[in-house]
C-alpha cells in the first residue's frame, strides 16, 4: 500500500462519494476556514470561562484516527500512522499548553473494568456525540437549532461527577482529531477527474476540542478545526493544528 | 458491439488487476497472533478496538458471570487453541444473530440464545463466527471491497473518456453483486469449517441443520417484507440448510450419544426467557414473534412466561380473533398459578377494549394486588373508577 501526502484540490462536487461526514467537514470548510483569521471559537452563554490565575487542567486522552483515502472513496484506517499522530500530539500540546500558565493534569485509564471504568467510558461517548451536535449545529446559521439560535449551552451535566472525584482539577479538555490521505490511486484519479472537469478531494483534517468546567459540567469553550492541508504524523503538521484548535483557548 | 466488448473486458481487467493488486494468499490466523502495526488489517483492527470499547460501556452487554462462563465456555471446547484470543460479549437484542470483530470480539445476541433448543445448536452458530476469525474473513472482505470500488473508479474514468459513462453506472452495479457474492462465499466456508469443528468437539452435527429449520419458518411468518439485500450478502438459508444437511450424510452413521447439552442449556438461559421474550415482542413482528413463540411451546409446553408473551403479541397485534386468542391464553397462563402480575393488567385492557368493564375493574384489581407498588398504579386506580 503506497500512499502519498499529497492532497488533490477540492473542485467542488464529490462525483462518486458523498457521506454525511464530507458534507459536514464542507459545512464547516465554510466557516472554520472562511472566518480563518477570527476564529477564537464559541464561549458559553451559561457559564463563560474564568479560569482565573493558573487554573488545573485535566486533558483526556485525545480520540485521533488517521486513515487513507481510497480511490474508490472509502477510509481506510492506518495503524502505524494513528500511533506517530498520537505519539507528536503529546509534545505538541505539551507545547502550546506550556505557553499558557496552566498546570496539566494526566488522564490515567482505569484498566480493570468496572462501574467505574463503565461511568468514564460513557463520558468520552457522551462528549463525542455533544461535540459532534455542536461541531454540526453551530457550523451553518442555517442548521442552528430554534432553541439554540442566540445561546450556547451544551453541558455534559452530571456525566463528570467521577472524574470530578478521581482528579483535582478545574477544567477537562476533549479532543477529536481526524486527518486522512489519499492513496496513490487517489491521487490518480484526482488527475484524471480534474482533465474532465469533475472534482473529487483528496484527504482531509477535521477536528474539535472542548473545554469543560469540573464544577458544572457546562462547555464553557468550544473550536473546531478544518483544513486540506497539514499532517498530524508529522511534528509541525501537528504543532500547527494544536495551535489553531488550542491556541485560541481562554486560559 | 465490439466496443462494449472491450470496454466489458476492460471492466474485467480493472476489477481483476485491482483485486489481485494486494491480495496474496490469505493464511488463516495462528493463535495468539497479532497483525503486524504497518498493515490494513491492523488499522481494521485498531477499529474494531474502539468499537469493543464503546460495546463495554453501553448497557447493552450481559454481565451475568453465569451465562458469560458458560458461552466462552463452549467456544473454548470448539477452538481450545483459540480460546485466549475470543472476547464474547452477550448483548441484548431480539432476533437471531451473532457476529465475528476482526480481533476476537464476538458478539452474542440474547434473540439467538432464546431461539436455539441446546447447546449443540448453539455451539454451531458460535463455530461458525470462530471459522470467520480464524479465517480472516473481515481483512479479505475489506480488501476485497476496497479493491472493487478502486477498480469500479478507473472503469468509469475509461468509459468517461471514451463518452460511454452510463455503461460505468452499469459497471457500479456489477462490483455490487460482486461484492456480495465474495460476502455469499464466505458464508459457506464459515459453515463448512465451523461444521466440522462442532464434529470434532463431540456436538451432535445434526443439529447444524435443524437450526435453518425455524429460521426459515419465522422468515416465511414474518409482517417484514422480505428483503433483497440481506439475502445476498448471505446465501438463502434453504441452500446452507440443504448444505449441511449433505454435510451430515457424508459422515455416515453417527452415534447416538453425542452431545447434545439440552439440559444444561435450558438450566443456564431459562430464568432469563422473559426478559428476551419481552425483547421481541418490542420488535412488533408479530408474525415472525408467534411461530417463535408457539415453536417454544411445543418444547416446553404450558410455560406461562411464554404463554404470556404470546399473549401480549396476539393482543398487540389486534388482528381478527386475537383478543380472544389471548384471553384463552393469558387464562391458560393464569392457571399455572405462576405468572407476573402485568398478566391482570393485559387481561384487563383486552376486556375493556371488549366492551367487558366489569371483568377490566376486577383484573386491574388483581393487578395492583399483586402488585401494590407499581410504577403505573395511579392511572390504573383512574381507570378502575372510570370503569365503575
Amino acid at each position: 500500500m503506497t500512499t502519498s501526502g499529497i492532497r488533490a484540490a477540492d473542485g467542488g462536487r464529490a462525483s462518486f462519494v458523498s457521506s454525511a461526514g464530507r458534507v459536514i467537514a464542507a459545512l464547516l470548510l465554510a466557516v472554520f476556514v472562511s472566518g480563518c483569521a477570527a476564529q477564537t471559537g464559541l464561549v458559553s452563554t451559561i457559564d463563560p470561562p474564568n479560569p482565573g490565575s493558573s487554573p488545573k487542567v485535566l486533558v483526556m486522552t485525545p480520540d485521533i484516527e488517521i486513515a487513507v483515502l481510497t480511490a474508490g472513496g472509502l477510509l481506510e484506517p492506518n495503524a502505524e500512522w494513528t500511533e506517530q499522530a498520537k505519539d507528536q500530539f503529546k509534545s505538541s500540546l505539551a507545547e502550546v499548553l506550556g505557553e499558557k500558565s496552566v498546570t496539566l493534569v494526566a488522564y490515567q485509564e482505569i484498566e480493570t473494568v468496572g462501574p467505574e471504568s463503565l461511568a468514564e467510558g460513557q463520558v468520552l461517548k457522551l462528549h463525542e456525540t455533544v461535540g459532534a451536535a455542536i461541531r454540526y449545529h453551530k457550523g451553518l446559521p442555517a442548521l442552528n437549532l430554534p432553541t439554540k439560535e442566540d445561546k450556547f449551552d451544551w453541558t455534559l451535566g452530571e456525566s463528570i461527577k467521577p472524574l470530578r472525584e478521581r482528579y483535582d482539577a478545574d477544567y477537562i479538555i476533549f479532543i477529536h482529531l481526524r486527518d486522512s490521505f489519499s492513496s496513490a490511486g487517489r491521487v490518480a484519479a484526482n488527475v484524471v477527474f480534474a482533465l474532465l472537469g469533475a472534482g473529487v478531494h483528496g484527504g482531509q483534517q477535521t477536528g474539535y476540542v472542548s473545554l469543560v468546567n469540573m464544577k458544572t459540567g457546562h462547555i464553557v469553550w468550544f473550536n473546531g478545526l478544518f483544513s486540506q492541508s497539514g499532517d498530524l504524523r508529522t511534528k509541525e503538521g501537528s504543532l500547527l493544528a494544536i495551535k489553531t484548535l488550542l491556541g485560541p483557548a481562554p486560559l | 458491439m465490439g466496443h462494449l466488448r472491450t470496454l466489458g473486458s476492460l471492466l474485467v481487467l480493472c476489477l481483476g488487476l485491482s483485486a489481485c493488486a494486494n491480495q496474496g494468499e490469505v493464511k488463516p490466523i495462528a493463535p495468539g497472533e497479532r497483525p503486524a502495526l504497518d498493515t490494513d488489517e491492523a488499522g481494521l483492527w485498531m477499529q474494531v478496538e474502539r468499537a469493543e470499547q464503546q460495546l463495554r460501556t453501553s448497557g447493552k452487554v450481559v454481565t451475568d458471570p453465569e451465562l458469560n462462563a458458560y458461552v466462552t465456555g463452549i467456544v473454548c471446547k470448539l477452538e481450545p487453541e483459540y480460546c485466549q484470543d475470543i472476547r464474547v460479549y452477550v448483548v441484548n437484542a431480539a432476533g437471531f444473530n451473532a457476529s465475528m470483530a476482526p480481533n476476537g470480539a464476538m458478539h452474542v445476541w440474547t434473540g439467538l440464545l432464546l431461539r436455539v433448543e441446546n447447546e449443540a445448536q448453539l455451539a454451531n452458530v458460535l463455530s461458525h463466527e470462530l471459522a470467520h476469525y480464524r479465517l480472516r474473513h473481515s481483512v479479505q472482505r475489506w480488501r476485497d471491497l476496497r479493491d472493487k470500488t478502486d477498480g469500479l473508479v478507473f472503469f468509469q474514468l475509461a468509459t468517461a473518456m471514451v463518452g460511454a459513462a452510463p455503461l460505468g453506472t452499469l459497471a457500479a452495479l456489477a462490483t455490487v453483486d460482486s461484492i456480495y457474492g465474495f460476502s455469499r462465499d464466505q458464508e459457506r466456508e464459515a459453515d463448512d469449517l465451523g461444521f466440522d469443528r462442532l464434529a470434532a468437539a463431540g456436538y451432535d452435527p445434526r443439529e447444524a441443520p435443524r437450526i435453518w429449520e425455524f429460521l426459515i419458518a419465522e422468515k416465511e411468518a414474518s409482517d417484514a417484507p422480505k428483503r433483497n439485500f440481506f439475502a445476498s450478502t448471505h446465501p438463502q438459508s434453504e441452500d446452507r440448510q440443504k448444505d449441511l444437511e449433505k454435510k451430515v450424510e457424508e459422515l455416515g452413521e453417527l452415534s447416538n450419544s453425542l452431545e447434545l447439552g439440552h439440559e444444561r442449556f435450558q438450566r443456564i438461559t431459562k430464568r432469563f426467557r422473559a426478559e428476551w421474550l419481552e425483547q421481541e415482542i418490542k420488535v412488533a413482528d408479530f408474525g415472525r414473534g408467534l411461530v417463535m413463540v408457539d415453536r417454544l411451546l411445543e418444547q416446553d409446553p404450558g410455560a406461562s412466561d411464554l404463554l404470556f408473551a404470546k399473549g401480549e403479541m396476539l393482543r398487540r397485534r389486534d388482528g381478527e380473533g386475537d383478543l380472544d386468542s389471548a384471553i384463552e391464553v393469558y387464562e391458560r397462563a393464569i392457571g399455572t398459578g405462576d405468572y407476573p402480575a402485568e398478566l391482570h393488567r393485559s387481561f384487563a385492557l383486552v376486556k375493556w377494549s371488549q366492551g367487558k368493564k366489569p371483568e377490566a375493574a376486577n383484573a386491574f384489581e388483581q393487578y395492583l394486588l399483586m402488585r401494590p407498588d407499581a410504577d403505573d398504579r395511579l392511572i390504573i386506580r383512574d381507570y378502575i373508577s372510570q370503569l365503575k
